[in-house]
């Protein structure tokens, strides 16, 4: 099995992405919400932003499952275990 | 001959299967994501006890300073990105050229979040002022140590390539330090928010 690398423009649409969703939780972050909504709007796009890290800036994507598999599933359980205090705060 | 351009797709040179670079900084990547994760769940299960203090001290801080890092650090893992991608295609000073824009990015989140520590240190907080300041520096103060081991270690990579230590067949290296990097990125993307925003 072979390990291929992202096509440039690829990875700029990547970078792209990554940056708009900084923003996006920037904004939430200026105009002071807060409560549920908040937390798992800003936490699924903090971990979707490291997801898109992990399979194409680590090129993990492709030829790398057992590695893949196991960031994202540390992504997964940090983000059930930071999650969790959180929905029990009485958010 | 001509090199391939690096736009083109995935007709880049293969590499053997497996993460890419050393197989040694994966294991060390894991131990420091688990190390960061503790934190992160320590934070938000402390909070539990301190929310209201927690969200009274994490109003004080400067989103802007944090919007600015966070995006230093994504553009600067980008540019490693593009460092792997120029010496796959046997690049070298294209690659050196990416990786000291990417040691530049990081050089910014330094000069930022040296700002900050100051304003903190002027304004009289110390890691025992309260729960919130003892996890804030902490996290913070750790992943900047990351970020400074990142840089030395990108420096070094950097000046390799603009030696011509890499070429398209052997460039371990620099994909090396380029994992290393993104993990520092991929933990600030889960800090930023974590202790920035939500509340």
């Amino acid at each position: 099995m072979k390990t291929k690398i992202l096509p440039t423009a690829t990875a700029t649409r990547v970078w792209l992405a990554l940056v708009a969703l900084t923003l996006t939780t920037f904004t939430l972050g200026v105009f002071g919400y807060q409560g549920i909504g908040l937390v798992v709007t800003v936490l699924a796009i903090a971990l979707f932003k490291a997801h898109l890290v992990v399979d194409h800036f680590m090129l993990l994507r492709r030829g790398a499952p057992l590695w893949r598999a196991l960031l994202t599933g540390y992504l997964i359980l940090i983000g059930i275990l930071i999650a969790v205090p959180f929905a029990l705060a009485g958010h | 001959m001509s090199l391939p351009s690096e736009n083109t797709a995935d007709s880049a040179l293969p590499t053997p299967s497996g993460p890419p670079g050393d197989l040694a900084i994966w294991f060390f990547i894991l131990a420091e994501l688990l190390a960061f994760g503790v934190f992160f769940v320590a934070y938000a299960f402390t909070r539990l006890n301190n929310i209201e203090l927690f969200d009274t001290y994490q109003r004080l801080l400067d989103t802007r300073t944090g919007l600015i890092n966070t995006l230093a650090l994504v553009t600067s893992s980008y540019f490693a990105l593009r460092a792997v991608i120029a010496i796959r295609h046997g690049r070298s000073l294209h690659c050196a050229r990416w990786l000291w824009g990417a040691i530049g990015l990081g050089g910014l989140f330094v000069v930022v979040k040296l700002f900050e520590f100051s304003v903190h240190t002027q304004g009289g907080v110390t890691l025992s002022t309260n729960a919130f300041y003892m996890f804030y520096l902490s996290l913070t103060f750790f992943h900047f140590m990351h970020v400074l081991m990142g840089m030395v270690i990108l420096g070094v990579v950097a000046w390799k390539a603009g030696h011509g230590g890499y070429s398209a067949r052997e460039h371990t290296g620099v994909e090396t330090g380029a994992a290393y990097w993104h993990m520092v990125d991929l933990v600030w993307l889960i800090l930023f928010p974590l202790v920035y925003v939500m509340r």
